[in-house]
């Protein structure tokens, strides 16, 4: 029996969460290497899918969906609160970016900043979230002649890692932006990201379970069906944390 | 009843409606389970509201490769309802076990509307029943105090006096048969 039938033997288990909690975590970090593993989990969880359907449903008391909307409505998350400032700060970036080459002059330069007083003070109040950040990473990206750029810091109130990917046009027809983080073991898909050049994306993810700290993260183009586990399309971005 | 995929779009374009009906439609059956899991309905709620949370920020994520908008709600649900029965500790729940046994027994939730079948998914929910009774009453056990209790392993051999390797082997066979006997209503969980 090798180390790997373990792992075989109870992808049931984990799918039902019938493992114990130090098996569980050891289980989550295997899927976090093991293709094979992650696939046929997801497939379980798939053929699985319906099974809470076996409970019947239960009436919600008076009222309940009208407040459940509520306060899921309601509720502006961080980045929605933050992007109308985060797209001011993208124009910042850009104007010091790439204004300084263009304008080849300290004066347009002055202007441009002087014209974002307003928004330089307002991205300082609304993105308190990021003050506390122990680390936050840009890089300029350049595409189809449209310049945006992606936009990384960590939560430390929720240990969560922020990202924001802003003035792309939408991904080519039949590909998507995939984010990736950088380990000691390779490439780990995140999530794919969706932006327009009106709309930035936003996700908030934790670190992926892989042996080691991880050390960047990158930005690709992948194609939108049959994705490989490494990136095989154009890099956009790479960044060391 | 508006296919997933459709609704699914509707939640990616930020259509405040489509969370409606979404909420409409699928909180009866999250409530179900949670319900059925938690034993407290404002804990249930609470999960409820957090998976519409999740679903609403996060809707976006789901490729088309991914599984249902549904199955992917119960799979939110479900984890955060586990997850918060193992904060409670294991003497607590086992307490919360019995008495939920003696007032509702262990498989159903009361649902107060007369006519229970019109809820959108009824057919969904007979098909899956119908799969849950061709298993040996052993197996259905065990599948049920996994999957919608939460019990791990051990604690299923301890509640049920059984060995854990008869634990795993019951659990593996079950859930075998369940991946073919859900296999007719495959398209619902796209």
């Amino acid at each position: 029996m090798t180390p790997h039938d373990w792992y075989i033997e109870n992808r049931i288990a984990y799918v039902a969460r019938a493992l114990e909690p130090s098996e569980e975590r050891l289980f989550a970090d295997h899927l976090s290497r093991c293709e094979e593993c992650s696939r046929e989990v997801a497939r379980l969880e798939h053929d699985l899918g319906a099974l809470p359907m076996a409970v019947r449903p239960a009436a919600p008391r008076p009222g309940l969906t009208h407040q459940l909307a509520d306060g899921v409505l309601r509720r502006r998350v961080w980045w929605q609160r933050a992007a109308p400032v985060l797209a001011a700060a993208a124009a910042i970036v850009l104007a010091v970016g790439f204004g300084v080459r263009e304008r080849a002059g300290r004066a347009a330069l002055e202007t441009a900043l002087a014209e974002r007083e307003r928004e330089i003070s307002a991205l300082r109040d609304t993105l308190s979230i990021s003050r506390d950040a122990r680390r936050v990473v840009q890089q300029d990206i350049a595409m189809g002649g449209a310049k945006g750029g992606l936009l990384i810091f960590d939560d430390q109130t929720t240990h969560r890692w922020n990202v924001v990917m802003h003035g792309l046009p939408a991904a080519p027809s039949g590909s998507v932006y995939q984010f990736w983080f950088i380990t000691q073991s390779g490439m780990v898909r995140s999530v794919e990201l969706r932006c327009d050049n009106n709309r930035p994306a936003f996700a908030t993810l934790e670190m992926p379970k892989a042996p080691g700290p991880v050390m960047g993260a990158a930005l690709t183009v992948e194609p939108a069906v049959n994705r490989s586990a490494e990136p095989s399309g154009p890099m956009l971005a790479h960044v060391q944390f | 009843m508006e296919s997933q995929a459709s609704l699914r779009d509707r939640l990616v374009a930020r259509d405040e409606r489509a969370l409606v009906e979404l909420i409409e439609t699928a909180t009866p059956w999250l409530l179900g389970l949670v319900q059925g899991m938690l034993r407290d309905q404002d804990e249930a709620e609470e999960v409820v509201l957090e998976t519409f949370r999740i679903a609403w920020d996060r809707v976006a994520a789901l490729g088309d490769e991914h599984e249902g908008l549904m199955p992917w709600l119960f799979r939110v649900a479900r984890n955060r309802a586990i997850d918060r029965i193992r904060r409670r500790g294991r003497s607590r729940r086992k307490t919360e076990r019995a008495e939920a046994l003696g007032a509702v027994g262990p498989s159903t939730t009361p649902f107060q509307e007369p006519d229970e079948s019109a809820q959108p998914g009824w057919h969904v929910h007979e098909s899956v029943h119908a799969a849950l009774r061709e298993l040996p009453e052993e197996q259905r056990r065990v599948v049920w105090l996994a999957y919608f209790e939460g019990l791990t392993h051990s604690e299923i051999a301890k509640e049920l006096g059984i060995p854990m390797g008869t634990v795993k082997t019951r659990l593996r066979l079950a859930f075998d048969k369940l991946r073919a006997g859900l296999a007719p209503i495959e398209d619902w969980v796209r």
